[in-house]
């Protein structure tokens, strides 16, 4: 019976994934062939070993949380064998599924043993796994420098096409479908899943079977850690964020039944598909990448609701409204398929309001140049976060930028901070052939291999913001160098201490690559020039407003003798300032790094003392400016200026385009700068 | 043997034996007063009437989004997109605000949307039959990046006077916001004990099946606890939203973590019809002042998920000891693993 209805859920899934494959083949560039094919699959080899480790846990009606954020501690304790303990590689290797397993363990001891739900067990292991690992590498370790051979398991190729991780993927893939449909352990989970009691009565030993599935979920995580390290160039203690939802998204989808008895491992890859197909497909049409999260809920729930098997409660099926259920069933089936058929116009009409406007643009921008052979250049411009206030800022200029050169912008990027993201984006524009790219580089050895592939293939690579490595693009767009600002920063909250006094640190996220560089340049300065003050902590907002305030709040309380807060992620200035403010302390100063409009009230309100940055704006302005002239070949290698539109010219030092110095805003000219 | 040991000392313990009904909420409270001691030897600084004012301030929002997830977790089901609804809400009351809407209409329109997009979830899982993890990771997913997709990130600016603290004033504010707290507490609470819509929700939560042949419309029930869920997830955001000038469209993020840990620290069964408001008010005040008061025993803030994680687990493996002992006689196992 179980399997007759999973073959309907995947039949329904297949159709789901046929129809993402039309449309994209017809609105997305360079989406159907070969070499996206296996894009797509290189992409998804971490996700999938997460997924196939979920389907038989669900299966079971059980769940784990934890295996994202154990992946981040299998890779962070790689990382430290590697290179603290000078292990070798298959040690290191061994080091990081055994890490993964002893997190497995721990899981199932707890679920089996003492029966403690497992949602509750790994939301306490989730928070714990990623602790830890932030905890060994003080959030800002990143190892990186792996050898060649090493990173060729995850950024090289078989026969030129396959990716190397794909065949551990396929491996895994077959033993989880041995394992689960083949064996007496597999029909021991799902007997599990459709009873317990029954299970346990049928003689089944109950706790040890439920105890390997949650041992085989750390072992894969280990595994997925290895990869992701392969893959990225580097292992921190962010990896693997998220990969939990998107994993359980998969296996869901694949038409497991979350309160267990249902699912098998071809849905789970159907499902894996799936979602990747639709990352991938948007990306290749240029449509922003927040719709796929908004297309995956619909489809999600679509799939669910159009499968007959899934909407049954558990226990209901011998009761006679089973036939008034079905009946209801069919009124909502054509509801919900409504409902899809309307996301899928929605998709098109989507298409087609972004062509319209590429198309309208030009004419907006007056000044438009015809490209030459009638095609105008596409130039990729990607944030390091989507939807932070600091990006939102820089796209305005780029756009303005793009609106008089006559060229197609991309902008995209994760929506959060998101290293992997961020090369995913990358290829999706190798394969999409576009004319430029440029990159604020999240993660500087992991993008960089597919930068240079993206240089390889003839596009002009531009890194903006933050760097990548040197020979990995043809220029930087330099705002400010992390000396530069961390100079600024402790200069000027010298002159509001009087250079005497303790200060305290709001920072953004603990593991943030760029703060932590502003903070590695401040302390040698504070030591070296500054003996009479003392920088008493430095407490994470994890660029939640809400957050800055509450731990600025504690900051006051713990060290009331603190003259200064210095914010130094654009959300926490504010966060900080209204905690400042509301406790009344008009003798604690506020300063920061951050955004003048979102700080102009607490500026004038006489709250926050200076506000330091460069304009953002004429960054975005500025990099699409060098990424336009870079492609069509008046930016050459050996350039010393640049003739940048309303910004005049600009100096090139080298492969550097520098924007000038950092702005110090406050009360006489914050009003004057408007993002 | 040291697990058995400590089992049977806390199973022989008094308070556990003597308050059966509420042992959870004992145990719970004790681990509170432990961490109070230690608090009170090694920084009594914490205990400052303005410290504590902050901190109960801070957590409100996550009390009252917690109050409606317990409801929701009592049916057996549970809702993880509270943090995306909080976005939308507190995006939402900051628009109707800028565009110059009196305070009533704004707490109203944020209360309208909250209630929608739980009536939506509660549609779905109750008539559709959809497993409520489904409904709420899609709905948690979709509304995130649907959110992201209009604003782009930028923050609601330019707020009226009115808007923060209601318009009233910094000093009266708090207790108006702790009046609402206590009489959403209060008032669900005294539901859940005293009246039929109460029972109907435990009903429902232990045994569905029972509930439907007792004449309970059990997909009603379901339907309104998701509804309510999104009401007090509006509040919340209103509550939160207030003690600001500007509303970032990324607040929430990671929200309903900490609200279905702190319903589940309180001793609610996740599997359904085992739960009380007491727990969640104590659980929330333990997961609130565990932060701060790691910062001030002076912990280093990279180990602080960590020890989070660790108190959580420890909250919770005391809560499975003294329980173990009745699960273990109550016929080997009925609910045993299961989401």
């Amino acid at each position: 019976m179980s399997t007759a209805r999973s073959r309907n859920s995947e039949a329904v899934l297949a159709a789901v994934l046929g129809v993402e494959i039309v449309v994209f083949s017809m609105v997305g560039e360079q989406f159907a062939t070969i070499g996206n094919f296996f894009e797509i699959s290189r992409l998804t080899v971490e996700l999938g070993l997460l997924s196939l480790a979920l389907t038989p846990i669900i299966v079971m009606g059980g769940i784990d949380l934890s295996v994202g954020s154990l992946m981040g501690l299998s890779a962070v304790m790689f990382g430290t064998a590697l290179q603290d303990w000078r292990v070798s590689l298959p040690a290191a290797v061994a080091v990081a599924v055994s890490v993964g397993m002893t997190g497995g363990a721990l899981n199932a001891a707890v679920i089996a043993r003492f029966r403690v739900p497992p949602l509750i067990v790994t939301l306490g292991t989730m928070a714990l796994f990623r602790g830890v690992a932030e905890g060994i590498t003080e959030g800002a370790r990143n190892f990186s420098g792996f050898p060649a051979s090493f990173l060729a398991i995850g950024q090289g190729y078989f026969g030129g096409v396959v990716p190397a991780q794909l065949p551990i993927l396929v491996v895994a893939a077959v033993a989880y479908a041995l394992l689960l449909h083949r064996s007496v352990i597999g029909r021991a989970w799902y007997a599990i899943g459709l009873g317990e009691a029954g299970a346990r009565y049928a003689g089944l030993p109950v706790a040890r079977r439920v105890a390997l599935a949650y041992l085989l979920a750390g072992a894969a995580a280990g595994l997925a850690a290895i990869i992701y390290a392969a893959h990225l160039g580097q292992a921190r203690s962010d990896a693997g964020t998220g990969y939990e939802l998107a994993a359980i998204t998969a296996v869901v989808l694949g038409g497991a039944s979350v309160t267990g008895g249902r699912g098998t491992i071809g849905g789970t890859m159907l499902g894996l598909a799936v979602v990747s197909v639709l990352t991938n497909g948007l990306q290749l049409a240029a449509l922003p990448s927040e719709l796929a999260g908004v297309l995956t809920g619909v489809v999600l729930v679509a799939a669910i609701a159009l499968d007959p098997g899934t909407r049954r409660g558990r226990g209901r099926a011998a009761t006679p409204e089973l036939l008034e259920g079905e009946t209801l069933v069919r009124n909502s089936q054509v509801a919900i398929l409504c409902a899809a058929i309307l996301a899928g116009a929605f998709l098109v009409a989507g298409t087609n309001v972004w062509m319209v406007r590429s198309l309208v643009s030009p004419a907006a921008g007056g000044s438009a140049q015809p490209a030459s052979a009638g095609r105008r250049p596409v130039i990729a411009v990607m944030p390091k976060a989507k939807g932070d206030p600091y990006f939102v800022s820089c796209r305005l200029g780029a756009e303005e930028a793009a609106r008089e050169l006559g060229v197609d912008l991309i902008w995209d990027g994760p929506t959060g901070l998101d290293a992997a993201r961020q090369n995913e984006l990358v290829e999706s524009w190798i394969t999409r052939q576009v004319d430029a790219i440029a990159v604020s580089v999240e993660n500087r050895a992991g993008i960089s291999t597919v930068l240079r592939k993206a240089r390889e293939r003839g596009i002009k690579v531009l890194s903006w913001d933050a760097d990548a490595e040197p020979d990995a693009r043809d220029f930087f767009v330099n705002q400010a160098t992390p000396e530069g600002i961390g100079r600024a920063l402790i200069d000027e909250a010298a002159k509001l201490m009087n250079a005497e006094g303790d200060f305290a640190v709001v920072t953004g996220a603990l593991s943030a690559a760029n703060q932590n560089a502003w903070i590695a340049a401040i302390k040698p300065r504070l030591a070296a020039n500054y003996p009479k003050m003392r920088l008493v902590t430095i407490r994470p907002s994890d660029d939640d407003r809400d957050k800055a305030f509450s731990e600025t709040q504690t900051i006051l309380r713990v060290h009331p003798g603190v003259k200064l807060v210095m914010a130094i992620s654009a959300p926490a200035v504010p966060g900080a300032a209204e905690a400042v403010r509301q406790a009344g302390r008009r003798d604690v100063n506020v300063m920061g790094l951050s955004l003048p409009n979102m700080n102009k009230t607490y500026v004038h309100g006489g709250v926050v003392q200076k506000v330091i940055l460069w304009n953002t704006t004429n960054l975005g302005y500025l990099t699409v400016l060098a990424a336009a002239k870079a492609a069509d070949g008046t930016l050459a290698p050996g350039a010393t200026s640049l003739a940048a539109g309303r910004l005049g010219a600009i100096t090139v030092r080298g492969q550097e385009i520098v924007l000038g110095e950092p702005l110090v805003m406050d009360k006489g000219n914050i009003d004057q700068f408007d993002f | 043997l040291l697990w058995r040991w400590s089992a049977v000392a806390l199973r022989r313990w008094p308070p556990c034996t003597s308050l059966s009904p509420y042992r959870v909420e004992t145990a719970l409270g004790l681990v509170i007063l432990a961490l109070a001691a230690v608090l009170a030897v090694a920084a009594p600084r914490f205990f400052e009437p303005a410290n504590l004012a902050d901190l109960v301030l801070a957590n409100l929002p996550v009390l009252i989004a917690a109050v409606g997830a317990t409801l929701v977790i009592l049916t057996g089901e549970i809702d993880i997109s509270v943090g995306s609804t909080f976005a939308v809400c507190s995006v939402v009351a900051g628009t109707l605000a800028t565009i110059g809407a009196p305070v009533p209409a704004v707490a109203l329109g944020t209360l309208a949307v909250g209630a929608a997009i739980g009536t939506v979830n509660g549609l779905l899982v109750a008539w559709l039959h959809i497993p409520s993890i489904v409904v709420t990771l899609a709905a948690m997913v979709a509304l995130r990046d649907g959110l992201r997709w209009i604003t782009e990130g930028a923050w609601v600016q330019n707020l009226p006077a009115s808007f923060q603290w209601f318009g009233l004033t910094q000093q009266l504010y708090p207790t108006i916001a702790v009046g609402i707290a206590v009489l959403i507490s209060a008032l669900t609470a005294w539901t859940m004990r005293s009246t039929r819509a109460g029972r109907v929700v435990f009903a429902t939560g232990s045994n569905a099946e029972a509930a439907r042949l007792a004449a309970i419309d059990t997909a009603a029930v379901r339907l309104s606890v998701f509804a309510l869920a999104g009401v007090f997830t509006a509040i919340a955001a209103i509550v939160n939203a207030v003690r600001f000038t500007q509303v970032p469209p990324n607040t929430g993020l990671g929200f309903e973590m900490k609200v279905i840990a702190a319903v589940v620290v309180g001793g609610a069964a996740i599997t359904g019809g085992r739960g009380s408001i007491a727990g969640t008010v104590l659980g929330t005040a333990l997961l609130g002042m565990s932060g701060p008061a790691l910062t001030f025993l002076g912990a280093s803030a990279y180990w602080e998920r960590a020890l989070q994680g660790g108190i959580i687990l420890a909250a919770v493996a005391i809560q499975a000891i003294t329980r173990t002992e009745r699960a273990v006689r109550r016929a080997a196992g009925t609910s045993g693993v299961a989401i």
